[in-house]
């Protein structure tokens, strides 16, 4: 009978130990992807079905859950434009126009399978409660439902390495359980600055058949700056914290 | 010949949309950023060469073409063929960017060959801090939210509706940003503070100079006082609850004084909102009868703006605007100026005197002529992204209606960006109305140009 009270007592005390709070775990593959404050270089590559290709490089920055802003490098046709995003607000500067226009997250500054939301995104954790986790061999399944109606995909799918905790896959979906795109997370290296991660970020979607897009990851580095930096006043500026 | 020229132009937009974009298919699926494609230079050199030719064909029936081919005949047809070199400059020190960009325009039209070189933007930049910049030289402003009009934007030169993005040139000015973030509904305020001095026959001349026989109309100048004077405008943006919010008031010696408010916001995902509303203070409008008599009335009045811009799941981009523009012309007045030139060209007919068609011309230099010189409009873009599976290809629609005389400009325009940093745009423009309204009486029926740009 004791060793009955006393089993009984462990499992109660062992349970909470063991069970896995999918929140958490979200906010551990955010911070294993980016600091939470970063610089970043990227290439972005829209890929054809006859193979043609178009780049866009890309500068970007980040502060905290909410802020971060982007500015294209290359090619020339773009060079100087900036994207920011504070929260669900999104605008673009394009330089001979001369004042930033709002953007929706649904659009693509770059054409191509990524979406502004994409290229301006932000922690999983900041616009996804987790409402459950599987747990499948070497992987975890979470399965994401966005915090508001405003976030551009209403669930998401992430595979995530459990011994690494960062994601393999990720299924972007509608409310309706569409699939809209999927994403795979590839070439896990050292990108400086003590982040081990995916480099590579290949994509595809049923609503672009045989179009893929792939976002490269060069440089990322923690880095602290003022919120002045992501206003509008300052998208001209952008370059300037190169 | 013009067709055949045509059908090759829109031939070359779909075959650079498609088969000749294949130049840049690679042989291999290698993907690397080398570190040397990110490398920051302290300077910069850019800008783009463009080739625009245009098809007008002319109506000898409108007003326009009265004042400005009376005493030419040019046929049925007028092709002008115009080159632009736009150069960017950029060099960057500590916490000071100089910048400057200038453009280069040739043209051959009917009167010939023409050449104009401008400096657009050119100005000094220095940041003391990520809270405040400071920057000295010519350079533009673009104020305002709205697409096809800006009627808040005080301290610049009117954008052409038919081409709102394109690049303006700018005032000399001195100006301040300075810059707050906070956490809350409040996330950001900034204040801009802009100096416009105006030298006559020196600096900004154009802003509101010295003996201007008549002022422009709209945003531009009038010619409240004439010779040197000092203008000054403030802003203050709010990021407040989600919605950008800006306050504008100007003062000064060129203009009167004037007062704007404008806000944009996003409702959804695919869902934007923007609106600018502009009072102004003692507005001098001048304004011609049909018999010629110049009349001027001085009053304040209103101008304002509602816009949105959606796009749907097939992307499909819509901007639609409503624009009042209370220092426009009314339905009478238009049709006074539009008598007047009726009755001048017969006087010139008859007689061969054209000093009335030289007036009207004036008249027409400096508001009658402007870009949507009425009351009421309301503009339409319809854009398409990659329709029929067709890539890096925008076929636009863009429509413009005068609500007050009821004529209409139809725009339909198709870009194709296949290859990369060269963009070609076919375009038409078709005026349409009745006798003595806008739109029909601009001196072409149609104009058709086609623009191919190469960015370096």
């Amino acid at each position: 009978m004791k060793k009955i009270v006393i089993t009984f007592i462990l499992m109660f005390i062992a349970i909470p130990a063991y069970a896995l709070d999918g929140q958490q775990l979200l906010v551990q593959i955010d911070r294993n992807l980016n600091p939470e404050s970063y610089e970043m270089y990227r290439k972005i590559i829209n890929v054809e079905p006859d193979g043609k290709k178009k780049e866009y490089t890309l500068f970007s920055v980040k502060k905290g859950v909410d802020k971060i802003a982007a500015l294209f490098l290359a090619p020339a046709s773009e060079k100087g434009r900036s994207t920011l995003r504070l929260g669900d607000n999104m605008w673009l500067y394009i330089p001979n126009v001369g004042k930033p226009i709002r953007i929706t997250s649904l659009q693509s500054v770059i054409g191509g399978v990524f979406n502004n939301a994409d290229i301006l995104n932000l922690d999983y954790a900041a616009e996804y409660n987790v409402e459950k986790v599987d747990e499948s061999g070497n992987e975890y399944l979470l399965y994401l439902k966005a915090k508001t109606k405003s976030v551009a995909y209403d669930k998401v799918k992430m595979w995530a390495d459990k011994s690494r905790k960062v994601p393999s896959k990720i299924e972007c979906l509608t409310e309706g359980n569409m699939l809209i795109k999927t994403l795979y997370f590839k070439d896990i290296k050292d990108l400086e600055g003590g982040i081990v991660r995916p480099s590579v970020i290949d994509t595809d979607s049923p609503l672009y058949k045989d179009y893929k897009s792939i976002m490269i990851f060069a440089k990322i580095k923690k880095r602290d700056y003022k919120d002045e930096v992501f206003t509008l006043t300052f998208m001209p500026n952008i370059d300037s914290l190169r | 010949m013009k067709k055949n020229i045509l059908f090759l132009i829109i031939l070359s937009m779909f075959v650079s949309s498609t088969t000749l974009a294949k130049d840049e298919k690679g042989e291999k699926e290698e993907y690397k950023l080398d570190l040397s494609e990110i490398e920051k230079k302290p300077y910069h050199l850019g800008g783009f060469g463009e080739f625009r030719p245009v098809l007008s064909g002319l109506d000898k029936s409108a007003a326009f073409y009265k004042i400005n081919f009376y005493n030419r005949n040019e046929g049925r047809t007028l092709t002008d063929y115009n080159f632009r070199m736009q150069f960017d400059g950029s060099y960057e020190e500590g916490i000071a960017r100089v910048f400057t960009r200038i453009n280069y325009d040739l043209a051959n039209t009917y009167q010939g060959w023409s050449n104009d070189t401008t400096i657009y933007e050119g100005y000094l930049s220095l940041k003391p801090s990520n809270s405040l910049a400071i920057e000295v030289g010519k350079k533009t402003l673009k104020w305002g939210k709205g697409y096809a009009w800006n009627p808040v934007a005080f301290l610049d030169r009117p954008k052409d509706p038919n081409d709102p993005e394109l690049a303006l040139e700018g005032f000399w000015v001195a100006s301040a940003d300075f810059i707050k973030s906070f956490s809350g509904p409040l996330k950001t305020l900034s204040f801009t503070s802009v100096f416009l001095p105006v030298i006559y026959n020196d600096i900004n001349t154009d802003f509101g100079g010295k003996n201007q026989l008549f002022g422009t109309f709209g945003n531009s100048a009038s010619p409240v006082s004439p010779g040197n004077q000092i203008n000054g405008a403030g802003k203050l943006y709010l990021l407040l609850y989600d919605t950008d919010i800006d306050f504008i008031v100007f003062s000064g010696g060129s203009k009167t004084t004037r007062y704007g408010v404008d806000f944009s916001r996003n409702i959804s995902t695919n869902f934007e909102i923007h609106g600018e509303f502009a009072h102004f203070e003692d507005f001098q409008q001048i304004y011609i009868d049909s018999r010629g008599n110049i009349h001027s009335s001085t009053y304040d009045t209103q101008s304002y703006l509602l816009g949105l811009r959606y796009l749907t799941e097939r992307d499909t981009t819509y901007i639609l605007e409503y624009y009042h523009n209370g220092t426009g012309f009314t339905k009478g007045q238009e049709q006074d100026f539009f008598s007047f030139v009726d009755q001048s060209y017969n006087t010139y007919l008859a007689t061969g005197q054209d000093s009335f068609l030289a007036k009207a011309q004036k008249l027409a230099q400096s508001g009658y002529g402007n870009p949507n010189f009425m009351r009421d409009y309301l503009y339409l873009r319809v854009s398409q992204k990659e329709p029929f599976d067709i890539l890096y290809f925008t076929p636009a629609f863009t429509t413009i209606w005068n609500l007050k005389d009821y004529s209409v400009s139809l725009a339909p325009e198709l870009l194709s960006t296949g290859i990369t940093n060269l963009e070609l745009r076919l375009k038409g423009i078709f005026p349409m109305g009745n006798g003595y309204t806008e739109f029909a009486e601009k001196p072409y029926n149609y104009r058709i140009e086609f623009r191919a740009r190469y960015y370096f």
